[in-house]
C-alpha cells in the first residue's frame, strides 16, 4: 500500500488517464444497467410487483397472458389445491385512452388494462384517491405516469373503439405493463372491454387471461397435471413469457456483457503495461530484498486504489446523469444494481491485474545489475 | 562461527554441452567483517556472475558459499529473498533507485518489505542519512540529487537493514573523480565503523587505494593481486 500510493501521487497525470477511463467505463456500465432496469420494469412492472408466486395458464400459451385464455370458474379448483394458499383471476388488454372526443394527438395515450378481482392480493396499494370496488365498475386505479399526459382524480376518459368510459378513482405508482401506464379495473368490466366481439371468449365462462397462486412451497408441475389444460410456471417465468421482454432484456444484457469483458481486456492491458515499464525498478527492489508477496501487493492495493476511485466517481457521474434525463426515458437506478455492478467491476479489475502479479513474480532480480542479456 | 562472506571453490557454468562457458572457474574468497575488498577486472571477465553468487541472486553450479557461517547456496528462491533483505546491503550502478520516494523513503521502504516500520527505524534512517551528508536532502525525490547525492542515498539504504555484507557494483560508474572519491571514501569509512564486510566490483583503478585487498577476475579465474 505504502509503495502504491506514492506512486499514484509522484505520477499522477498517467494515473489520472487510467482513472478516466476506467470512470468512463463504470459510467456506461451503470447506464447501461440504468436503462435495462427502466425498460424491464416499464415492461413488467405490473406483474413483477404483484404478490404471487405462481401463474396458472392455458395449456400451450408459452407462459404469455395474451395467448392463455381460461374460465375464471376455475378459480375455486385452483385454491383448493396442495400448498396453494389463495388464487385470484387476472386479465390483460392494451387500449387507448381518449379524452373526451379529441381527435388530437396528445389527448390519445395507450394503456394496459388489468382486469382484476376487487379487494383480492392481486390489489395494489392505492395512493391517492380509493381503491377498486366491485360497486364501481367503471371506476379504476390508474398509473402515477398518467397525471403527465393530463388526467386527474376523477376524470373519465373513453376508450377508443368501444362504447366504455372509464372513470380514475385512485392512483398508483410503478404500475406499467407492455411499456404503458397499467389501469386496473374490476374484472367483470375488463370482460366487457376485452370480449366485446362476440365469441372472443371461446364460449368459456367468465374467461380469464391467467389464475395467479400465492403460496411457497406449490409444485407447478402437480398443479400442471391436476388441473387439466393448464400450465402453471413461476411468476419470474410468466415474466420472461411476455412478449419481447426476453429479447429486449437479452440485448442489454449482452452489451453489458460485452461491455465487461472488454474493460477486463482494457485494464488488464493497461496495467500490464504500467507493469512491464516498472520491470527494472522492480529487479532492483527484488535485489535489495522484495518479497514477491510485498511487490505483489503493491499492485493489487495500486489496482484497488485506482479502481474504487474510479467506480466512486462512475456512480456519481450516473447518479447526475439520471437527474437530467428526459422523464420519458426508461432510467431506472436502484441501489442494489448499483452495489451489485460496483463488485462485479471491482473483481474483474483486481482479476486483471493478477497478470500483472505474475509478470512480477517472474522478474529476475539479475535485472537490478544492467549488465544481463 | 566465522563471520562475513566465505566462498569456495566455487564454479559457475552456463550452457549445455559444447556451448558450455565457464564464468566462474574454482573461486574462493573470504572476506571478513571490517574487510572493504575490491573485485578488478576486463568485463565479460565474470565479475557480474561473482557478484550475483555473493548477492545471493545466482545459484552457482558447485561450491560452496557462506554468509554469516550459513550456507546459502542451497537455499530456496524464497528464503534467498529474505537473506538479501536481511543479510546483504546493495550499492548498484547510479540511479537505481526507487524514482518516486523521496530520500527518507528510499531508507524505510527496506524496513517496510520485512514487515512494518517504527519511530526507531526512522530516527536511525535519519541518523544514516546524516551521517552521509544527506541530512538537507531527506524530502528530495532522486531527480532532484546529483549523482553523488544518489550514490551516498544508496549508500544509506544498504546499511539501512543492518547487513553483514555490502556488494557494490561500479558504484562510480557515472561520477567524475572528485565525488567518485568522495563516494568510495565514505563507503571505507563506513564499513570500517559499523564492520561490515565488503566486496566492490569496479573498472576504477584510482579507487583501490580505499580496499584493504585487491582481487583480479580474469576469465573466471579470481587471484589475489595486492593486500594492503
Amino acid at each position: 500500500m505504502f509503495l502504491a500510493v506514492k506512486e499514484l501521487m509522484h505520477s499522477k497525470l498517467k494515473f489520472l488517464m487510467i482513472i478516466i477511463i476506467f470512470v468512463l467505463i463504470a459510467w456506461l456500465v451503470f447506464i447501461l444497467s440504468g436503462l435495462g432496469n427502466g425498460l424491464s420494469t416499464l415492461a413488467a412492472s405490473t406483474f413483477k410487483n404483484m404478490k404471487a408466486d405462481y401463474v396458472i395458464f392455458e395449456e400451450g400459451s408459452q407462459s404469455s397472458m395474451s395467448k392463455s385464455l381460461l374460465s375464471g370458474q376455475r378459480v375455486p379448483e385452483a385454491e383448493k389445491l396442495p400448498n396453494v394458499d389463495v388464487a385470484a383471476p387476472m386479465g390483460s388488454t392494451m387500449a387507448t385512452a381518449m379524452k373526451g372526443e379529441s381527435s388530437k394527438n396528445e389527448d390519445k395515450v395507450d394503456i394496459a388494462i388489468i382486469g382484476i378481482l376487487p379487494g383480492s392480493f392481486l390489489e395494489p396499494n392505492v395512493l391517492e384517491g380509493q381503491p377498486l370496488s366491485p360497486n364501481n365498475p367503471t371506476g379504476v386505479v390508474v398509473n402515477t405516469s398518467l397525471k403527465d399526459e393530463g388526467f386527474k382524480l376523477r376524470d373519465t376518459f373513453q376508450l377508443d373503439g368501444t362504447t366504455e368510459s372509464l372513470t380514475i378513482i385512485g392512483f398508483v405508482e410503478n404500475e406499467t405493463y407492455n411499456h404503458v401506464a397499467s389501469v386496473f379495473t374490476p374484472i367483470d368490466q375488463w370482460r366487457k372491454i376485452a370480449f366485446a366481439a362476440p365469441g372472443s371468449d371461446k364460449g368459456l365462462a367468465e374467461p380469464v387471461n391467467a389464475i395467479m397462486l400465492q403460496g411457497k412451497n406449490i409444485d407447478a408441475a402437480e398443479i400442471s397435471n391436476k388441473l387439466s389444460g393448464t400450465d402453471t410456471v413461476t411468476r419470474s417465468e410468466a415474466v420472461q413469457g411476455m412478449p419481447g421482454y426476453k429479447e429486449e432484456n437479452g440485448t442489454i444484457l449482452m452489451m453489458l456483457a460485452f461491455l465487461l469483458a472488454i474493460s477486463a481486456f482494457v485494464l488488464g492491458v493497461f496495467f500490464y503495461v504500467i507493469t512491464m515499464q516498472k520491470t527494472n525498478q522492480f529487479g532492483i527492489m527484488k535485489a535489495i530484498g522484495a518479497s514477491n508477496k510485498f511487490l505483489s501487493k503493491t499492485i493489487v492495493s495500486q489496482v484497488f486504489v485506482l479502481s474504487v476511485t474510479s467506480i466512486l466517481v462512475g456512480i456519481l457521474l450516473t447518479y447526475g446523469t439520471a437527474a437530467i434525463m428526459p422523464k420519458g426515458m426508461p432510467f431506472k437506478l436502484e441501489t442494489s444494481l448499483v452495489v451489485t455492478y460496483s463488485i462485479i467491476l471491482l473483481v474483474i479489475a483486481m482479476l486483471s491485474s493478477l497478470v500483472s502479479v505474475r509478470k512480477i513474480t517472474k522478474i529476475d532480480p539479475l535485472k537490478a545489475l544492467g549488465r544481463v542479456e | 562461527m566465522t563471520k562475513g562472506l566465505q566462498m569456495k571453490e566455487v564454479t559457475m557454468i552456463y550452457g549445455e554441452g559444447s556451448n558450455q562457458m565457464k564464468a566462474l572457474d574454482h573461486v574462493s574468497l573470504s572476506v571478513e567483517p571490517g574487510e572493504f575488498a575490491a573485485v578488478v577486472g576486463p568485463s565479460g571477465s565474470g565479475k557480474s556472475t561473482f557478484l550475483s553468487i555473493a548477492g545471493a541472486m545466482l545459484k552457482a553450479s558447485e561450491g560452496e558459499v557462506r554468509l554469516n557461517g550459513n550456507l546459502i547456496s542451497t537455499l530456496t528462491e524464497k528464503q534467498l529473498s529474505t537473506i538479501r533483505l536481511k543479510e546483504i546491503g546493495f550499492i548498484m550502478q547510479s540511479s537505481n533507485l526507487v524514482p518516486y520516494l523521496h530520500v527518507l523513503d528510499q531508507l524505510l521502504v527496506v524496513k517496510r518489505m520485512s514487515g512494518t516500520i517504527n519511530k526507531e527505524d526512522q530516527q536511525f534512517a535519519m541518523k544514516l542519512l546524516e551521517e552521509l551528508g544527506l541530512g538537507q536532502k531527506l524530502r528530495k525525490f532522486p531527480e532532484e540529487l546529483s549523482g553523488g547525492e544518489k550514490q551516498r542515498t544508496a549508500i544509506a539504504r544498504a546499511l539501512m537493514n543492518d547487513p553483514n555484507l555490502i556488494l557494490a557494483d561500479e558504484p562510480t560508474a557515472s561520477l567524475d573523480t572528485k565525488r567518485a572519491h568522495e563516494v568510495v571514501s565514505l563507503m571505507a569509512q563506513e564499513v570500517k565503523s559499523r564492520q561490515k564486510a565488503a566486496i566492490m566490483v569496479t573498472h576504477d583503478e584510482r579507487m583501490l587505494a580505499y580496499c584493504d585487498k585487491v582481487y583480479r577476475m580474469n576469465d573466471g579465474i579470481l587471484t589475489l593481486a595486492a593486500t594492503s
